[in-house]
C-alpha cells in the first residue's frame, strides 16, 4: 500500500493533491474526506484554529495506523495531509484520500483512519476568539 | 536517575514550562514520574487521569520502566482533524 503523509502549515490545495492522484486500473473507489474548521466551538464565535503537533510522534502514530489499515482492508493508497498552525474558520484542517477497489472498503478504511487518529495522534486545537 | 519530561498543550501552561529535567530512583515507573511532576508542578494534579504519556514516540503504560535519559511527553486528550 502506497501512503503519503503531510503536516504542514501550508493551506491545503485539494485540486493539486487531486491531480497528482494515481490509481491502477483495478481501482474503482475514491474516498476524500475534508475536515473544515467551523465557526463555533461549544457556544463561542471563533475566528480559527490554532494547531499544535508533537510532529515526530504525530508521524510515528500515524505510520502505525496506515499499517494497520493495510493489514484490514485492500487499499491501494493513502493519502493524508494535516495543517498546524492557524487555520481560520472554512478552511480545511484535514485533507485524507483513500483508493481501493470497491466503495465499501474505501468509506470504511477513510472512517477508521479519522475514528483512530482522533484518539492517538498527538495533535490539539486551541480556538482563537472571533 | 535523570528523565527529561515535556509538557504539550494546555499541559504546558499547567506547567508554566513545556520541558523539565527530573531527577528520580533508579527503575521508577512512569507512574512513579507522573506522582514526582505532579508534586513539583501542582497544577497539572488536576488533569493528571486524562493526561496521556509516550516515551520517545511510543505511547507506554503506568507499569513502564523508566531508563536514565528518557525522554517522557506528558499530555491532554488528543484533538486532530
Amino acid at each position: 500500500m502506497k501512503t503519503e503523509l503531510t503536516i504542514s502549515t501550508d493551506a491545503i490545495d485539494e485540486s493539486a493533491l487531486a491531480k497528482r492522484r494515481e490509481m491502477s486500473g483495478g481501482m474503482g473507489a475514491v474516498v476524500c474526506f475534508l475536515g473544515v474548521v467551523r465557526g463555533s466551538e461549544g457556544d463561542n464565535a471563533i475566528s480559527a484554529i490554532d494547531y499544535e503537533a508533537f510532529e515526530p510522534m504525530a508521524r510515528r502514530q500515524f505510520e502505525l495506523l496506515f499499517a494497520e489499515l493495510g493489514q484490514r482492508w485492500p487499499v491501494e493508497s493513502v493519502r493524508l495531509v494535516h495543517r498546524i498552525g492557524v487555520v481560520p474558520v472554512n478552511e480545511p484542517s484535514l485533507w485524507l484520500e483513500v483508493v481501493a477497489p470497491h466503495r465499501p472498503e474505501a468509506f470504511d478504511a477513510c472512517q477508521f483512519l479519522i475514528d483512530e487518529m482522533k484518539k492517538k495522534v498527538p495533535i490539539w486545537k486551541k480556538p482563537l476568539p472571533a | 536517575m535523570k528523565v527529561s519530561v515535556k509538557f504539550w498543550s494546555y499541559l504546558a501552561d499547567h506547567a508554566g514550562c513545556k520541558k523539565a529535567e527530573i531527577e528520580i530512583v533508579n527503575g521508577a515507573t512512569l507512574a512513579k514520574l507522573h506522582e514526582a511532576v505532579c508534586e513539583q508542578f501542582p497544577k497539572l494534579a488536576g488533569s493528571k487521569n486524562s493526561t496521556l504519556k509516550a516515551v520517545g514516540l511510543e505511547y507506554e503504560d503506568d507499569d513502564f520502566v523508566l531508563s536514565d535519559g528518557d525522554e517522557v511527553s506528558f499530555f491532554p486528550p488528543v484533538q486532530g482533524g
